[in-house]
């Protein structure tokens, strides 16, 4: 078996891969994903997959329901850090499968994949706390930043984190960006990553602070000068996993299930097979005996 | 051991990394102490690294926890042997009285380990001033800790400090605050087994009828175990002078925690009364806990049934305990039902072939209706070899049947791999014609199931049936199946069919083998899908291994696997290219070029 191979049997059992193994591993992934377009061109069929946020054994699950890679293809829609206690787990485990097959697993930006927000919720701290530095969360923000922004499967399905941008009117525009940056505070970047569909005309403010909110035309503009079929992105917590808008030109896909181990929702990915027929496939979290959430303390007695 | 400047440098670098700022350090250089301990010798590491890590007990939960573990793993060997072992008891005690309760209990069971090697001077020297303190320490956390390190040593020491110790314990049990009264709750049970009946009578038995009459409820539940030991140890007479009215009172206790405590360790309980008190007043207890207003209590009473039905005559079983299996059967409560439909089939032994049949089927059919999916999983599989043949094959089409049905389609995949997983079992019991009538179908169908684990656990599940019915019985049913779905339009039937034949080749024949091959693999090396390709050279590969079995078999894979994956190497996704070459090499290496 292969070093690789066996650091990604290794992750799958939720265990991290040495400081010095996870640099030669994205220093490998950058020099696969500086080859990728920031709209990466994708063929069906593929599992289109939303935010996984640190949520290793809810991963698993969604692997268990929709197959393992590489006998599945996938596309993940970024956010996979953050908030769940093993965001290192997961993108490394993401990661792993990335460099071992590139033509099987996508991963584009999510707006967590970057240094400023990473500090804030989460991923900063846990690289610290398992490796006792910054190093590792160092290699991995500087694979965030060669990170596809979108991707585009046969053609017709776009794909993306967060939305739309008014800045960006063809799929064209997002090719001539310069994404090998942190996620700026504003501009064509930083709206695909932030975005989110709402019921108003044309543009309005988003109340994250950060990129737009866009209405049903938006879309339909988009999707016609584009060619498009149907627009998938994530970002937003969908409670029944999956949420279409607009006549389903629009989907939100969500694949966190009991969000934050809190929020009682359910999670799906989104089956296109190679007729680009969709299928969402909903499931919940991982059963309470396989370890979800870490136990610092041991339970308390029997009623103490 | 000699020691050098250069040898104690490392050492010093140690002993700074435990004063470092760094939480991870100290933890780090604590987890190497014996390490130090070892290169500072003997000597040092008394007159040094002791009185060290005795000041050091200011520290973080988890360096603490880390220091109180290190501490009991032999650490004596690095201080001279047994002879200094009290000399750890130090910074144990103090570990034994911090704030974190995970890091007392470390260091009790450390401070216990160390009990072990000392002898008895030594312990009535330095063990039993230091219990001493711990129970009469004003911070109620020494004393909940002392409670755990009386049972260790009392068979050790003079009478007369037995006494004393007896009358600490006592201390304990009457102490102002409840968390030391739970720990001697918890403890009493291994100090007693300790005691010589004598003083059972008269120390142990107040103690503890104080805390089974405790006011708060998380200090009488935990005397149920208690009341075990002592009835143990004192004898069905004895028990019946002394403990009946606590027991009966603990039986309708008005805290349904206690309650359950009751009915969770009722066997237990019953095994160590004896079957006169079991005959004249637990049989009562055991239908009051059945009946119980608390669901909690219900369900720990249903998990006894089989083993308390085991120490009462048949006719208990059928007159008192029947009755209330039959309203547990419809308990408002899914988890009562579902923890009943587990244990439940476990009387059928005791009470027979006929009482199966007229009482117990009935409550069995019951339970295979259930409108919860756990309750009909869980008697699905208990129904053993022996209560099937019991209810026979027509009764169990007409019930059973129905319910694997549902289960089967059942929205949750797990419920449905639960099922399949029991499949294999019923085919044994069942046997082919009947299997092949109703249940063939639809394990072949769970190969298309939009749930990946299920069609894994559906391959696994051929395999596994094929194992039971034999060859020809994959011919007939699985065969077919495989070949139509390598042809399906849907791409996600052809690759399950692929993934399926690595896993069953290994048991079929060569002739099968070759079907499979010439039908299902070779068509599919030109699939539009490179995921399908890539697997048809994983398929080839085991394939290889099948066939190199014989020399006409490696003469087929020279003729037919060779060429096959000789081609897919040329493929244009990168994925085939490697597993195809992958496959070539073993196969060559096989069969031969």
């Amino acid at each position: 078996m292969s070093e690789l191979d066996r650091q990604i049997a290794q992750l799958k059992a939720c265990q991290p891969i040495s400081e010095a193994e996870v640099k030669s591993l994205c220093l490998k992934a950058r020099e696969i994903l500086v080859e990728e377009a920031n709209v990466q061109y994708i063929d069906s069929p593929v599992t289109i997959c939303g935010d996984i946020h640190g949520q290793f054994f809810d991963l698993l699950e969604l692997f268990k329901v929709g197959g393992w890679c590489p006998e599945t293809n996938y596309l993940f829609m970024g956010d996979f850090v953050d908030r769940g206690f093993y965001s290192v787990e997961t993108f490394l485990l993401l990661l792993a499968l990335k460099v071992r097959y590139p033509d099987r697993i996508t991963l584009i930006r999510g707006n967590h994949e970057s240094r400023q927000i990473t500090q804030v919720y989460g991923f900063y701290d846990e690289c610290t706390r398992k490796y006792g530095s910054a190093n590792v969360w160092r290699y991995c923000c500087e694979v965030f930043d060669y990170l596809a922004l979108a991707a585009i499967v046969d053609g017709s399905v776009f794909c993306v984190h967060g939305g739309l941008s008014p800045n960006v009117n063809l799929i064209d525009h997002i090719r001539t960006i310069d994404r090998k940056q942190e996620v700026p505070h504003d501009g064509p970047m930083c709206d695909l990553l932030w975005s989110d569909p709402e019921d108003i005309n044309g543009w309005g403010l988003s109340p994250r602070g950060a990129g737009f909110l866009f209405g049903g035309d938006a879309v339909r503009q988009f999707a016609r000068a584009n060619d498009v079929d149907l627009i998938a992105r994530a970002h937003q917590l969908a409670m029944e996993g999956f949420k279409h808008l607009f006549d389903r030109m629009i989907v939100t896909v969500w694949s966190a299930p009991n969000y934050c181990y809190r929020c009682g929702n359910v999670a799906s990915i989104l089956e296109l097979d190679d007729t680009l027929r969709q299928e969402y496939k909903v499931f919940g979290h991982a059963p309470s005996d396989v370890r979800s959430v870490p136990i610092k303390r041991p339970p308390a007695e029997y009623f103490l | 051991m000699d020691m050098n400047a250069d040898e104690l440098y490392p050492i010093a670098i140690l002993m700074d990394e435990l004063k470092s700022e760094d939480v991870e350090r100290r933890l780090n250089a604590i987890h190497r102490i014996s390490t130090i301990a070892l290169a500072l010798g003997p000597e040092r590491a008394r007159d040094e690294l002791i009185p060290f890590l005795q000041d050091s007990v200011d520290d973080e939960d988890e360096v603490l926890l880390a220091l109180a573990a290190e501490l009991g793993q032999s650490f004596e060997d690095y201080l001279g042997g047994p002879d200094f072992a009290y000399l750890l008891l130090g910074p144990l005690e103090t570990l034994a009285a911090v704030e974190e309760t995970l890091v007392r209990d470390k260091a009790t069971e450390s401070a216990t380990k160390i009990a072990g090697v000392l002898n008895q001077q030594q312990l009535e020297e330095y063990f039993v001033p230091l219990l001493k303190r711990l129970s009469q320490g004003e911070w109620f956390t020494s004393r909940t800790s002392s409670a755990s390190l009386y049972s260790p040593i009392y068979e050790r020491v003079s009478d007369q400090i037995k006494e004393e110790m007896r009358r600490g314990f006592t201390a304990l049990a009457n102490d102002d605050t409840p968390m030391v009264r739970r720990a001697a709750g918890k403890w009493l049970g291994p100090f007693v087994e300790k005691i010589a009946k004598e003083h059972i009578l008269t120390d142990a038995l107040p103690i503890y009828r104080k805390l089974a009459n405790d006011d708060q409820d998380s200090v009488r539940l935990l005397t149920i175990q208690d009341l075990i030991v002592i009835a143990k140890k004192l004898g069905p007479k004895d028990t019946k002078e002394q403990l009946l009215g606590q027991l009966r009172s603990s039986v309708s206790d008005k805290s349904w925690r206690v309650r359950y405590m009751v009915a969770n360790h009722f066997v237990e309980l019953a095994e160590a009364v004896g079957s006169e008190i079991v005959n004249e007043e637990l049989v009562v207890a055991f239908v009051q806990l059945l009946k119980d207003n608390e669901a909690e209590v219900r369900t720990a009473g249903a998990g006894q049934i089989p083993g308390f039905a085991k120490l009462v005559d048949r006719e208990i079983i059928v007159s008192k305990i029947l009755p209330c299996v039959r309203d547990l059967a419809s308990d408002s409560s899914q988890h009562v039902r579902a923890a009943l439909a587990l244990h439940v089939t476990g009387l059928a032994a005791l009470v027979g072939k006929e009482s199966t049949v007229d009482d117990l089927l009935p409550i069995f059919l019951q339970l295979l209706k259930d409108e919860f999916p756990d309750v009909r999983l869980n008697i699905i599989g208990k129904l053993d070899v022996d209560t099937c043949q019991v209810i026979g094959v027509e009764l169990l089409s007409s019930s059973l049947l129905p319910a694997i049905y549902e289960l089967a389609e059942d929205k949750q995949w797990r419920v449905r791999q639960a099922i399949i997983e029991y499949i294999p079992l019923l085919a044994t019991q069942l046997g082919k014609p009947f299997f092949d009538d109703q249940l063939s179908a639809l394990c072949l169908a769970w190969l298309g199931d939009n749930v990946y684990s299920i069609r894994e656990s559906a391959i696994q599940n051929l395999k596994k049936l094929t194992a039971v019915f034999g060859e020809d019985w994959a011919r007939t049913q699985v065969l077919p199946k495989l070949v139509s779905m390598g042809q399906h339009p849907n791409y996600l039937f052809r690759i399950t069919a692929v993934l399926a034949i690595p896993v069953i080749a290994p048991i079929l024949s060569q002739e099968s083998n070759q079907e499979l091959m010439a039908k299902v693999l070779f068509p599919l090396m030109t699939d539009p899908i490179p995921n399908i390709r890539f697997n048809v050279a994983k398929s080839l590969e085991v394939m290889a291994q099948q066939v190199a079995q014989t020399p006409e078999g490696c003469e087929l894979g020279r003729a037919s696997i060779i060429p096959a994956v000789e081609r897919l190497k040329n493929d244009s996704d990168m994925d085939v290219r490697y597993f195809a070459n992958r496959a070539l090499q073993k196969t060559v290496q096989l069969v031969g070029a």
